[in-house]
């Protein structure tokens, strides 16, 4: 090939990009979209269940206690301040900043792990006992699978972080990692009102 | 970003290729063939591996028709038919029909927008030895007289714990979800490779369709999916741990099985059938010579049928004594469907009406789909209507309507796509000869096995019975149906015999036998690890056919690594550089951790925390970088 070819030249094309720039950040979504169906179809489920049955919860089941639920709710979003950090550091590229603000998070992320097991026994009812315990139960363990996929990663990274392999373009996962953090805490939400408060309305 | 007129000097261009050929090329030995995250490899096992769950639901098809072309045959017992009808649905759906045509879109689409890889490739090989695992773990099953036997939809109560006893149920349960995870995989991979890969100029209104009912697919994947996923553990834990979530006596309610596996159920056709649509959309404008007639309405009528497939899900269930407003709505909506899908076979006849069609091979079989596939369309009305649709539920009228839906909708174009795509995966032609017998015994097998089907259900024959009286007359249909069914065997044979010859002694085709216009024909057949060597640019619908002598081309990217171009989502613009991971082991053995993980969990609720620790140990191992991306990065920071 010798005759002149117009050329568009992409080396001065940068290699590290964040949000809708960056493949992690779509993949990140596109997985927040099934598990977001994944706990809506759970919900859809809890509801169904509901309208065809006289009372709910169905006799003799208690009510779910508040108190563990929503200490770990207030917990969940009290995370949500070192993970905005983190988030602002990794886009300054700002390496012991987000050093300081994974170390931080994973210590959120550890004590999810006993608060999670809190919401469980807070349903005040056994996955076994019937139609209602089984679904408020899956319910919370989809979104445990969720929250414990986050803990490992969040640990494994936050370990990542201190190694001599990290190179700037992981800044762009560390944000990425914190905008999974934002949907698993998001999501909770309203499984919260739906789980512990709207029974007794 | 600028644009220069240079000469490429041929030493350099050489010296570049030599490079792409070890940055993509696979890692020789059997660890490499096992770590292989190219798409194109990826997804020719996943076409392979469908093929052979093809074969073997084939079997089963054959036996059953075996066993019912006389009235009291003994060939199989009504265990083993169970097993074998509820296999053959679980295979052709599940292990056949949606992987292989998500793999066609995982071999052409990265071809077909310009661009060296598929988004997260190791993720897509992981998705890949997950499918195979799930696929083993059914015919393991049935190997050892577990094979599951309710059904491919399994309703419960016969699925739950009360009234199937033993482990077939369970291993349903986890075949689907071991190919729900693949499947949802695939879908986050094409929505991110089409997205964000596509070449400089192929903005969205320019791509092909084909990239588009691929595009569709991936969003009905991911938003259908996770339904019948979740409704499958439902079950497993119901049978496994206890819970009563379908159990009437515990406030359970059987029929939301029904509403969740539906509303997967039901997109599950269209998800099958929509990358059909587009196989026929590439091979009717190639062999029209002319550009779709049409595109924006093509695209429309594309995108309405992914929407409107979600609202159809009831009318499965006309016979479970639902409110009657839900009825009216639900069959209205199932009539409407037929409306995208007619506009889409106009815009094909008003393609072929004024291009200069050439009647090749490929075409012939688009031509079956259209026959075979309005045959099945308009049963599909009927059964919409719901005092119709209660006569013959649950007999072999559905049964009919059904496989003329999924064989006119999605294997025709198939086979289609198959003559279509086969030179350039392999670089060689099939043979047309033996390809017409194939044609037509398979559109005579066809109507012969499945016509008389719908003659039957309206006798009042039921479905999945494994034997009948003489005296209800049913054996003369029977019989003419059976004699179809080995028509359709023979032309498969057929098509594999071609496929073999072809490898061996087929004329070498060239990098664009057909003359098309899409991007895959302009690289070699088959195309380098690296797809392109030196990325196009798109300036029209048809980059081939309508291309300005001074179209540019890409450079500057690393040609030492595997960095492709990452462009904007609407107008693809050029905006960075990304390197894509080199291959590694961990995808298999991640696929095994969750392997290990989901078929502990058909034995025992311990499954859990030992598949929390493999998980765990697994994502370490994917997730850390491995030296020679180090060494690659160090000595990029260096020069």
């Amino acid at each position: 090939m010798t005759a002149p070819v117009r050329m568009m030249d992409a080396s001065r094309l940068p290699t590290t990009v964040f949000d809708h720039r960056s493949h992690m950040w779509w993949g990140t979504l596109g997985f927040m979209l099934i598990e977001g169906t994944t706990l809506f179809v759970c919900v859809a489920s809890y509801f169904y269940l509901r309208v065809n049955t006289d009372s709910w919860p169905p006799d003799p089941a208690e009510l779910p206690s508040r108190l563990w639920p929503t200490v770990h709710l207030v917990v969940l979003l009290a995370s949500l301040v070192p993970v905005v950090l983190a988030d602002r550091a990794a886009r300054r590229l700002d390496l012991p900043g987000l050093r300081r603000w994974f170390v931080v998070a994973s210590l959120f992320a550890l004590s999810f792990l006993y608060l999670r097991w809190k919401d469980f026994v807070s349903l005040n009812v056994w996955w076994d006992d019937n139609a209602y315990g089984s679904i408020a139960w899956m319910t919370v363990g989809f979104h445990g699978t969720i929250l414990f996929l986050q803990v490992v990663e969040t640990l494994i990274f936050t370990g990542f972080l201190f190694s001599s392999d990290f190179e700037e373009r992981h800044f762009s996962d560390a944000a990425d990692s914190t905008f999974y953090w934002y949907f698993f805490v998001g999501s909770w939400v309203p499984l919260y009102l739906v789980l512990y408060l709207s029974p007794r309305l | 970003m600028t644009t220069d007129s240079l000469l490429l000097d041929p030493e350099s261009l050489e010296r570049e290729r030599r490079e792409l050929e070890r940055a993509w090329g696979a890692t020789p030995g059997l660890r490499g063939w096992l770590s292989d995250t190219d798409h194109k490899s990826v997804a020719k096992r996943y076409i392979v591996t469908a093929l052979v769950f093809f074969l073997l639901g084939g079997v089963q098809a054959a036996l059953m028709r075996i066993q019912l072309a006389r009235p009291e045959n003994t060939l199989l017992g009504p265990d083993a038919y169970n097993q074998v009808f509820t296999t053959h649905g679980t295979t052709m759906m599940f292990l056949f029909a949606v992987p292989i045509l998500t793999a066609a879109g995982l071999y052409l689409v990265p071809l077909m927008i310009g661009t060296r890889s598929i988004a997260f490739p190791r993720l897509n090989l992981y998705g890949y030895y997950v499918y195979l695992i799930g696929g083993g773990l059914l015919y393991g099953g049935l190997l050892l007289n577990q094979g599951p036997d309710a059904g491919w939809f399994s309703y419960v109560p016969l699925a739950g714990p009360e009234f199937s006893l033993g482990k077939r149920i369970d291993i349903y349960a986890q075949t689907v979800t071991f190919t729900e995870i693949s499947a949802l995989i695939t879908s986050v991979e094409i929505i991110v490779t089409v997205f964000k890969q596509r070449a400089p100029g192929m903005s969205l209104n320019r791509m092909p369709l084909f990239v588009w009912a691929q595009l569709v697919t991936a969003f009905m994947v991911m938003f259908a999916m996770p339904w019948v996923a979740v409704a499958s553990q439902f079950l497993a834990a119901d049978r496994l741990v206890d819970t009563r979530i379908f159990d009437p006596a515990a406030g359970g309610r059987p029929l939301l099985w029904q509403h969740l596996f539906w509303f997967f159920g039901h997109p599950e056709v269209y998800i099958i059938f929509v990358p059909g649509l587009g196989f026929v959309s590439s091979i009717v404008s190639t062999f029209a010579r002319r550009p779709i007639f049409g595109y924006p309405v093509m695209v429309l009528s594309l995108v309405l049928t992914g929407f409107l497939s979600f609202g159809l899900w009831v009318h499965h269930m006309f016979a479970t004594g639902i409110p009657q407003l839900s009825e009216s709505f639900f069959s209205a909506m199932s009539m409407m469907i037929a409306i995208p899908t007619g506009v889409q076979i106009f815009c094909w006849i008003a393609t072929l009406w004024s291009g200069r069609p050439q009647f090749r091979l490929p075409l012939l079989f688009v031509l079956g789909f259209v026959l075979v596939f309005i045959v099945g369309g308009f049963t599909g009305v009927m059964v919409a209507s719901v005092p119709y649709d209660m006569q013959v539920h649950d007999t072999y009228f559905v049964v009919a309507h059904l496989h003329y839906v999924l064989l006119g909708g999605a294997v025709f174009p198939l086979f289609g796509a198959f003559y279509f795509w086969w030179p350039k995966v392999t670089g060689r032609m099939l043979s047309e000869r033996l390809g017409r017998w194939h044609f037509w015994l398979f559109f005579t097998g066809v109507n012969l096995t499945f016509f008389p089907m719908h003659l039957l259900g309206l006798e009042g024959m039921p479905r999945r019975i494994y034997t009948y009286l003489p005296e209800t007359g049913w054996g003369p249909l029977n019989l003419v149906a059976t004699i179809g069914a080995v028509t359709i065997a023979l032309s498969v044979v057929l098509f594999l015999v071609n496929l073999v010859a072809s490898l061996r002694v087929g004329a070498p085709a060239g990098d664009d036998p057909w003359e098309a216009p899409t991007l895959e024909w302009a690289t070699s057949s088959p195309p380098a690890p690296y797809n392109f060597h030196l990325i196009p640019t798109v300036q029209s619908r048809s980059p081939l056919w309508k291309r300005p002598p001074d179209a540019p081309v890409v450079t500057g990217l690393r040609s030492d690594m595997r960095e492709i171009l990452v462009t904007t989502m609407l107008d693809a613009e050029p905006d960075s550089r990304m390197r894509m991971p080199e291959p590694t082991i961990w995808p298999l053995l991640a696929a095994i951790a969750t392997g290990v993980t989901f078929i502990a969990l058909i034995f025992t609720p311990w499954g859990l925390p030992l598949g929390a620790a493999l998980i765990t140990a697994a994502f370490v191992g994917w997730g850390w970088p491995r030296a020679r991306d180090t060494r690659l990065q160090r000595e990029e920071r260096g020069g």
